[in-house]
């Protein structure tokens, strides 16, 4: 994408957009509808430049680095950027985990131009939400570190192991960096160690953050407002295609048992579970939980990495939930309306509902019919066409886990 | 009086019947004697008490077959509504149209798989399971129509209901975890009503999506359990004394024997799971590296 | 002493309504399975399930069962037990062992059953009917409807705008109901006759049924005859058409008397098909208990009112009789061709309530023609505005008039004391002042207080 942007220049460059010309009014003299259909079309167009096939890092380690500098007290996002930001990102992290089960994040925050560790890596999500309330609390002041932040993750991450993707998001309000050395040499250690780098600016495209993305593959992109800004996190959210050079290995995972607290066992006797062991509450000790297979540790919730004996602990189900990065659907094709020769009306596959939209979608594999609505359902939220699923040769094979 | 459609939301059920022919071809033959026909009497019933408790309440009914999904109501939209009859009896026209309706598209059905058959030469063996999860994001996909078509200051809240008697079908599996997550997410209920063996797949989407699981002991009673508890909707159900939650096992199987473990190995590229190490991950074709550094450094940790 | 007060109109909903009825004409009633079905989606939500559950059993179940089926608070439970038997939908029998239980009413038992699985004979006139000439559509069905309510309306506030229709039925209702009355020999509106004029439409339809209802037995109609079809329906297709040649005098009698309040279109007073309107269908469900946060939308007529924080208020609406409706509580400030703008004030509504109309029934004609816009906020009206409304009904409520009896002139402050603490005791003192040595007492408490006072003198 960065090599695209620079192809094209800045836009203040290009030839004016008129963007008002694609604006047309309908007969009640309402934009909405044109409106709508040119926001489906940007919609359809992003689904189809997804590219497939390509291997993704599914087992992310995240530094996440909030700048929490002077620059962040601006107001002009709502009520102040701290907090505006710290807000979305609490979004992002429950969204991250949620699309990435098996994933780990971190969070670092810069100031006076120093940068600091808020949370280490882990994969409960709770843990990081609730630092990042506490974040806004905090006065923002002296200057953002761009190479402190770096070195700090690179210290971190590090030691990750080779088959994960080791990755760095900055969340940077400020324009300037004030490091203690040359920044460039720290973003040649971390394309080095294979780190992935974006950057998402609040204020205006600086030069450095530029480089750093490009040199190390990731994004850069400065936004336009809040909607905007949200936008940018959750394609963050997203597995990133793996780079070539990291490994691939077979991780050792357990699948605990659970057990209810009404199970009939007299000889089970309540227990403390790990996660809650260092709280001084009552909370945490039942006899219900997750038995690690290896230790025989408790938990309350899963996924986990065991405290005792550090095996990864899941679910089936945590491993299908992002089973759909790796086997999304194909896009469908857009046919006119005009063009499919049947009597009647088009009734969409999956909605029931009779198609009146000029365009019609139809899926390659299946050859069903689909109105935009459900086009757009399908491949944002469902990921898998409903079509497809309903044909037995098309079938997907490959992922069978948990079927007794 | 805390009704529910006083705050002005309505509720959509909408059924999944397994029109296996196998399956309910043997349940005939079997001594049971419970047929496809019974069935869909009870389901009438249910659907129409649905409909009975409240005005704005929704109803459809989805058939899943061994190779399609169909909507057996509301009626295909294209064909224009033929004048409806109206019912010789007492029965409420309505209910009367729900009835008629099931058994027409039902038998539709029916034929056209007779018809198929008829042409083949050799019948090629059917299988004995439904494509339940096509039906299940056929659903989502009306569901979310019906969401958006929901006129502003209205909620409606949707629940699946899935009438299963042929076994899981282990090539959907991820078709079908993919309907589970998507319903999470949009706050719709998934209950599932076994007429037969137990499905474990079942038990992890009503488990996961805070739905009611029952297996039918006695199927000649099957209408007075889904009177019982599939009727009431989720917001009713915290009022009524219903069964317990079974215990669910979410343990996984391995893509290479198909048995359930404590501790396997799951690739890092597209997370199948083994029960052993083997050098090259049968799914995606990736070498492994040996597990050197990392297995020494856990020994180093333990 | 007493203050001037209105009486508050009162609409009962279904369930207070069927209560008022003698049981005999309950049973008669459930003989129409439209009636069963009717009463069954005006049952509390439990009731429901409980009715689904015993639907075929035969026999009566004894209470303690029925307790264990549910798991919510025993209030609500009681709620529904009572709805049932005010009802009679069921009705205690004690089992063959001694145990108290429910037996549904058998006769409400079949209808119900018959309406949801079939049997019985059909409802009535139902008949299918050639394909009509003149088939009508829904929108003109909306149209003709609303045309025709709107003409009540107008002629109730005066206006000339299409009160030729009005008969001297609907009149004689509305004379009936005390919504106008009549003076130097027009007829004009009384303060209830407002509150009516805010209610929603559905709620205004229902009202006017239950006073038409009312004068049914002396028009010599049956009375479970008429509520019977309405039942049904209510029950019925919206832009289908059905048959009126089955029906006898009486029904057919009732059916010109809807025809003319707008619930059923018939193209020519002898035609044999007529078509339900949108008012007739679903006039059951209505009437909930809605309150103002709560209230249900106008499904007869798309919202137009934009209520704004600093009280101003935008209808965008050409109906001279919406405009007149808001004018009752707002000061108008413009009008355009289809918009009008108003400002709520303290005047203004204070002259509102000094007519009999309250707080709440303005919040809900507000949100009930809240324009769609606004319906996307929560809550639909701004907290100001409604806050700020039920102050103003609030202060209206500050001097409370009490009857009582002053004493006063106590000779000495032990004396006062006494006579006080004891009518504290007994729970009659209204007021007190030591300073002054003056009490006062309740005008009930009097004649105690006095006793007491002359048995004191007298020891």
């Amino acid at each position: 994408m960065a090599a695209e942007e620079d192809d094209k220049g800045y836009r203040w460059e290009t030839e004016y957009e008129k963007t008002w010309e694609e604006l047309r009014e309908d007969e009640s003299g309402s934009l909405q509808a044109s409106v709508d259909s040119i926001l489906h079309r940007a919609k359809k167009r992003q689904l189809l430049e997804r590219v497939t096939n390509v291997r993704l890092g599914m087992m992310r380690h995240l530094y996440l680095v909030i700048d929490t500098s002077s620059a962040m007290s601006d107001q002009d996002l709502k009520p102040w950027r701290l907090k505006a930001s710290t807000k979305l990102l609490e979004c992002f992290v429950e969204e991250y985990f949620d699309q990435n089960p098996i994933s780990q994040l971190g969070l670092l925050f810069s100031q006076n131009k120093r940068a600091e560790k808020i949370t280490e890596l882990g994969g409960n999500p709770r843990r990081h939400i609730s630092a990042l309330q506490e974040l806004p609390s905090r006065a923002c002041e002296g200057e953002f570190s761009l190479q402190n932040s770096l070195d700090l993750a690179l210290q971190h991450l590090r030691h990750m192991p080779s088959h994960a993707s080791r990755e760095v998001l900055i969340v940077m309000g400020s324009l300037t960096t004030c490091d203690p050395g040359d920044v460039r040499e720290s973003i040649k250690a971390m394309s080095e160690a294979n780190i992935r780098c974006s950057v998402i600016g609040l204020s205006a495209e600086v030069r450095v953050c530029k480089n750093l993305c490009q040199q190390t593959g990731g994004s850069y992109n400065v936004i336009l407002d809040e909607a905007h800004f949200k936008d940018l996190l959750l394609s963050q959210v997203t597995p990133p295609p793996s780079s070539a050079s990291t490994e691939s290995s077979l991780i050792k995972m357990g699948f605990p048992h659970h057990s209810l607290a009404s199970y009939k066992d007299d000889k089970e006797k309540p227990s403390m579970c790990m996660c809650h062991l260092d709280s001084q509450s009552s909370q945490g000790f039942s006899t219900s939980g997750y038995f690690c297979p290896q230790c025989k540790s408790k938990y309350c919730e899963l996924p986990v990495e065991c405290k005792a004996c550090s095996l990864t602990l899941v679910s089936a189900p945590h491993l299908a939930r992002s089973y759909h990065h790796l086997f999304p659907p194909e896009a469908y094709k857009e046919i006119l309306t005009s063009d499919i020769l049947i009597d009647g009306p088009i009734c969409c596959y999956a909605c029931h509902s009779e198609i009146v939209d000029p365009h019609v979608y139809v899926c390659d594999k299946c050859e069903q019919k689909f109105c935009l609505d459900c086009d757009l359902f399908t491949h944002e939220t469902l990921h898998s066409c409903p079509g497809c699923a309903s044909v037995r040769s098309l079938q997907n094979v490959q992922a069978t886990a948990s079927v007794n | 009086m805390a009704d529910s459609n006083e705050k002005g939301s309505s509720s959509l059920l909408i059924i999944i019947l397994d029109t296996n022919p196998v399956w309910w071809g043997r349940k005939k033959a079997s001594d049971e004697q419970f047929s496809l026909s019974h069935c869909v009497d009870c389901i009438s019933v249910l659907a129409n008490s649905h409909l009975m408790l409240a005005h704005k309440n929704k109803l459809a009914v989805i058939a899943a077959h061994t190779d399609n999904s169909v909507f057996l109501y509301p009626q295909y939209p294209g064909k224009k509504a033929e004048a409806v009859k109206l019912p010789d009896d007492g029965q409420y026209e309505v209910f009367g149209q729900v009835e008629g309706q099931l058994r027409a598209q039902l038998k539709k059905l029916i034929m056209q798989d007779k018809e198929q058959i008829d042409e083949m030469y050799d019948v090629p063996e059917q299988p004995s399971d439904s494509l339940i999860a096509g039906a299940m994001a056929v659903a989502l996909c009306y569901a979310h129509r019906l969401e958006k078509e929901c006129p502003i200051g209205e909620a409606l809240s949707t629940r699946l209901l899935v009438i299963k008697g042929s076994e899981d079908c282990p090539s959907q599996y991820m078709n079908f975890m993919n309907a589970v997550f998507t319903s999470q997410k949009q706050n719709i209920i998934i209950d599932a009503c076994i007429l037969d063996k137990d499905s474990g797949l079942l038990q992890q989407a009503c488990d996961i999506t805070g739905g009611m699981y029952l297996k039918i002991p006695q199927l000649q009673g099957l209408l007075q359990y889904l009177m019982w508890v599939f009727l009431p909707d989720p917001s009713t159900r915290t009022k009524m004394a219903l069964p317990p939650r079974a215990q669910v096992d979410y343990r996984a199987a391995c893509f290479c024997h198909r048995n359930l473990i404590d501790i396997g190995y799951v690739c890092s590229v597209c997370l199948s799971i083994y029960c052993t190490f083997s050098p090259i991950c049968s799914t995606c074709q990736t070498t492994f590296k040996i597990l050197g550094p990392q297995k020494l450094k856990r020994k180093k940790k333990s | 002493m007493a203050a001037i007060s209105y009486r508050k109109l009162v609409c009962k909903d279904l369930h207070s309504y069927l209560r008022s009825l003698p049981p005999s004409v309950l049973d008669k009633l459930y003989h129409h399975p439209a009636t069963c079905l009717a009463v069954y989606r005006d049952l509390p939500e439990l009731a429901r399930h409980y009715v689904m559950r015993i639907l075929f059993v035969e026999q009566a179940v004894a209470q303690a069962v029925v307790k264990q089926w549910s798991i919510t608070s025993s209030e609500e439970q009681l709620e529904a037990a009572v709805a049932l038997m005010e009802l009679r939908v069921w009705y205690e029998q004690p089992l063959p062992g001694g145990m108290p239980g429910w037996l549904l009413n058998p006769i409400f038992r079949k209808n119900l059953s018959t309406s949801l699985l079939g049997g019985g004979s059909p409802w009535i006139g139902n008949k299918n009917l050639t394909p009509d000439k003149y088939a009508k559509d829904i929108p003109f069905l909306d149209k003709y409807a609303l045309e025709r309510w709107e003409c009540v309306l107008h002629f109730m506030v005066g206006s000339n705008e299409g009160s030729d229709g009005v008969n001297k039925d609907i009149t004689d209702i509305l004379l009936h109901s005390k919504l106008m009355r009549v003076d130097d020999g027009e007829p004009s509106i009384t303060a209830e006759g407002f509150q009516f004029l805010l209610m929603d439409t559905s709620s205004q339809v229902w009202f006017f049924l239950l006073q038409y209802l009312d004068t049914v037995q002396t028009r010599g109609m049956d009375l479970v005859e008429c509520l019977s079809f309405l039942f049904q329906l209510s029950f019925s297709t919206l832009g289908k058409d059905y048959s009126a040649e089955d029906m006898n005098e009486n029904q057919l009698r009732f059916l010109q008397h809807l025809r003319e309040f707008g619930l059923v279109y018939q193209r020519k007073r002898k035609s044999h098909r007529y078509y339900p309107t949108r008012l007739a269908i679903n006039i059951v469900s209505g009437v909930s208990k809605a309150t103002a946060a709560t209230a249900k939308l106008d499904t007869h007529r798309p919202g137009f009112i934009m209520v704004e924080t600093n009280y101003r208020i935008y209808a965008y609406t050409d109906s001279p009789l919406q405009v007149a409706l808001l004018a009752l509580f707002c000061e108008m400030l413009y009008r355009f061709p289809n918009l009008a703008v108003a400002n709520l004030t303290r005047a203004s509504v204070r002259a509102a309530m000094s007519r009999g109309i309250t707080a709440e029934q303005i919040l809900h004609f507000l949100v009930s023609h809240a324009h769609p816009e606004m319906m996307k906020n929560t809550p639909i009206l701004p907290a100001t505005i409604s806050d700020q409304i039920k102050l103003w009904e609030l202060e209206r409520d500050r001097i409370r008039f009490t009857d009582g009896v002053m004493y006063n002139q106590f000779l000495s402050q032990a004396d006062f004391e006494l006579l006080r603490n004891y009518a504290k005791d007994i729970d009659v003192l209204v007021w007190e002042m030591p300073e002054k040595r003056v009490i006062i007492v309740t005008k009930t408490g009097h004649d105690d207080v006095k006793k007491f006072w002359k048995r004191q003198r007298a020891s």
